[in-house]
């Protein structure tokens, strides 16, 4: 932490304030923990998630355990296509960088998973709801390792 | 079913500051004090020493540049001593810390319970910070890489909302119109405009269909209600016995999916854990013809689609008929159910620990028919308050109304 300056104002009555200018910066180490097996999985090219060994439930994103009964869950392959319940172009790059705006995100239904993710689909189009969308890694040096990939509209070439 | 004075849980006293873009004299603790000492004016009460315990109200340690804010709040307000519980939940922190309030008093915990919430949203914090802090309300896992601001998730319920009911950018565009028109009445507003429907859609884009006029305010400031049972208010609040008594009639709350396309997709560009919130509460206050029986409600616009969903999943109008109701005014002034009289988060402002106890703080000064002429409810009776964190992930509904 540091102090960047010091100044007097005025206030909303006339009356001198005082304020100071701070500075924090946060660095973490973050545990993706249970998760790790999606980054392997990003590392090959697939997306992947968890189905529980008793019930069979399966659940995007995945999780540590199976929500209905806290049992162990398995990893496995997804097919890495899906359907987009609806889309939007955004003004703002995310927090992390990695997209110049304007992009589009979208709500994409996967397949062989019950559940779905919000993720970026390629091309300046935005998709309608239905469109079918697959996979595509487009980048070995993301600004965070969920941008390794985004998703293009099925039978279209951004 | 009306509860009698003497097992209702009491509002004996509510305060606030002025929400505003940057309060450049006053620190969270001094907002706090402020809005508190206005609640305690207002219950009459010559000390602190009777109160039981306090609940406080604040969001974001990164905001507030202050952890363990509530022991410092409790100390600000004279609670030393007093046990003191802080609760978050996200956008609907300040109702859930009316909700444990309401809890711990109707436990026999505590016979008076002093709630006090704020938070430095305001411009003290510059805007690339707050957008970094805000976004990690979002899954920080799954989302936050893919979208910093939360127009996009709202954009994209909305979208799905326009296409399934034939919901108009227009029709949301209304409701921008109409909160900010409202806060021009209220002194406490951060920000009263007059604008077109015109204007909003030609403000700058956020996340299609938003644009920047579709979006709320980020607000400093600070409110307090102070709960208690008949008894207490009888013995300890003069100015309680002078006025028709406001008593908190039900509370619920419910939670969904954080992350929003995880939810199923029927439920989509729906709240469901405001629905489940609002039947909750509207079972425990004996309401079973909302938009017949409520008179007024401070509902969450976060955005203005926001809004628009919240009167279908809240029951004030059918499912998919928002739109209609947002262009027909159903929902101003002179309408069936008067939304956001103070101006919501759009006109009055968010300071998000506060913002759901400044809506009780109106919703309880419109039943007592003490708030500007302008922006009075005429004869309200029944008043909710609405407040969900994330997209929805958390819901908050208290419904307010008078005793006896």
């Amino acid at each position: 932490m540091r102090v960047t300056g010091t100044e007097w104002v005025v206030g909303p009555d006339g009356r001198a304030v005082y304020l100071l200018g701070v500075e924090m910066a946060q660095r973490y180490r973050h545990a993706v923990g249970s998760s790790s097996p999606f980054y392997e999985g990003l590392e090959r090219g697939v997306l992947r998630s968890t189905r529980c060994r008793e019930c069979g439930a399966s659940w995007f994103p995945p999780r540590r355990f199976c929500e209905a009964h806290l049992t162990e869950t398995d990893w496995y392959d997804l097919p890495g296509t899906g359907t987009v319940t609806a889309a939007t172009r955004v003004h703002s790059p995310p927090p992390f960088g990695g997209i110049d705006p304007p992009y589009i995100l979208a709500s994409i239904r996967l397949d062989g998973v019950t559940g779905g993710i919000t993720h970026r689909v390629m091309g300046a189009e935005t998709p309608e709801h239905g469109a079918a969308v697959v996979v595509k890694f487009i980048d070995e040096a993301p600004a965070h390792p969920l941008l390794a990939f985004a998703f293009t509209v099925e039978g279209v070439t951004p | 079913m009306t509860p009698s004075a003497d097992n209702a849980v009491l509002v004996a006293g509510v305060g606030m500051t002025p929400f505003v873009g940057f309060r450049n004299d006053a620190s969270v603790r001094d907002m706090v004090a402020e809005a508190t000492r206005a609640a305690f004016i207002d219950a009459g009460l010559g000390s602190s020493s009777t109160i039981d315990m306090g609940v406080a109200a604040y969001e974001s340690d990164h905001f507030n540049r202050q952890m363990s804010l509530g022991q410092v709040l409790s100390d600000t307000v004279g609670l030393t001593g007093k046990p003191v519980i802080r609760v978050e939940g996200g956008g609907a922190t300040g109702a859930l810390a009316i909700r444990t309030a309401l809890m711990a008093i109707r436990s026999g915990e505590a016979r008076s319970v002093l709630v006090f919430g704020g938070e430095t949203n305001g411009r003290s914090v510059d805007r690339s910070t707050a957008i970094e802090l805000l976004s990690m309300s979002a899954d920080f896992e799954w989302e936050t890489p893919v979208f910093g601001t939360f127009a996009a998730p709202y954009a994209l319920m909305i979208t799905e909302h326009m296409r399934r009911y034939g919901t108009t950018a227009e029709q949301f565009a209304e409701i921008a119109v109409k909160n900010r028109r409202m806060a021009l009445d209220n002194p406490l507003a951060h920000r009263g405009m007059s604008i077109t429907v015109e204007d909003v859609r030609s403000s700058a884009p956020l996340s299609d269909p938003y644009r920047l006029f579709d979006a709320s305010l980020l607000s400093d400031g600070a409110a307090a209600v102070l709960l208690a049972t008949g008894d207490w208010a009888e013995r300890h609040s003069p100015t309680s016995s002078d006025r028709p008594p406001v008593a908190i009639l039900g509370s619920g709350s419910a939670t969904d999916r954080p992350r929003l396309s995880d939810r199923p997709e029927q439920m989509f560009p729906h709240f469901a854990a405001k629905r489940e919130a609002s039947t909750r509460a509207y079972r425990e206050a004996g309401i079973d013809d909302p938009p017949g029986q409520i008179d007024l409600a401070e509902v969450y616009d976060s955005f203005s689609g926001a809004e628009l969903q919240a009167y279908e999943d809240l029951g004030l109008c059918p499912v998919g008929d928002g739109g209609q109701a947002a262009a027909e005014g159903r929902f101003d002034q002179g309408g069936q159910v008067v939304v956001n009289p103070s101006g919501g988060l759009m006109g009055r402002g968010s300071a998000v620990g506060a913002t759901g106890i400044a809506q009780a703080v109106e919703v309880v000064s419109q039943l007592r028919g003490e708030v500007t002429a302008a922006r009075q409810v005429p004869g309200a009776r029944i008043g909710i308050t609405d407040t969900h964190a994330g997209v929805g992930s958390l819901s908050v509904v208290n419904v307010f109304g008078m005793v006896g």
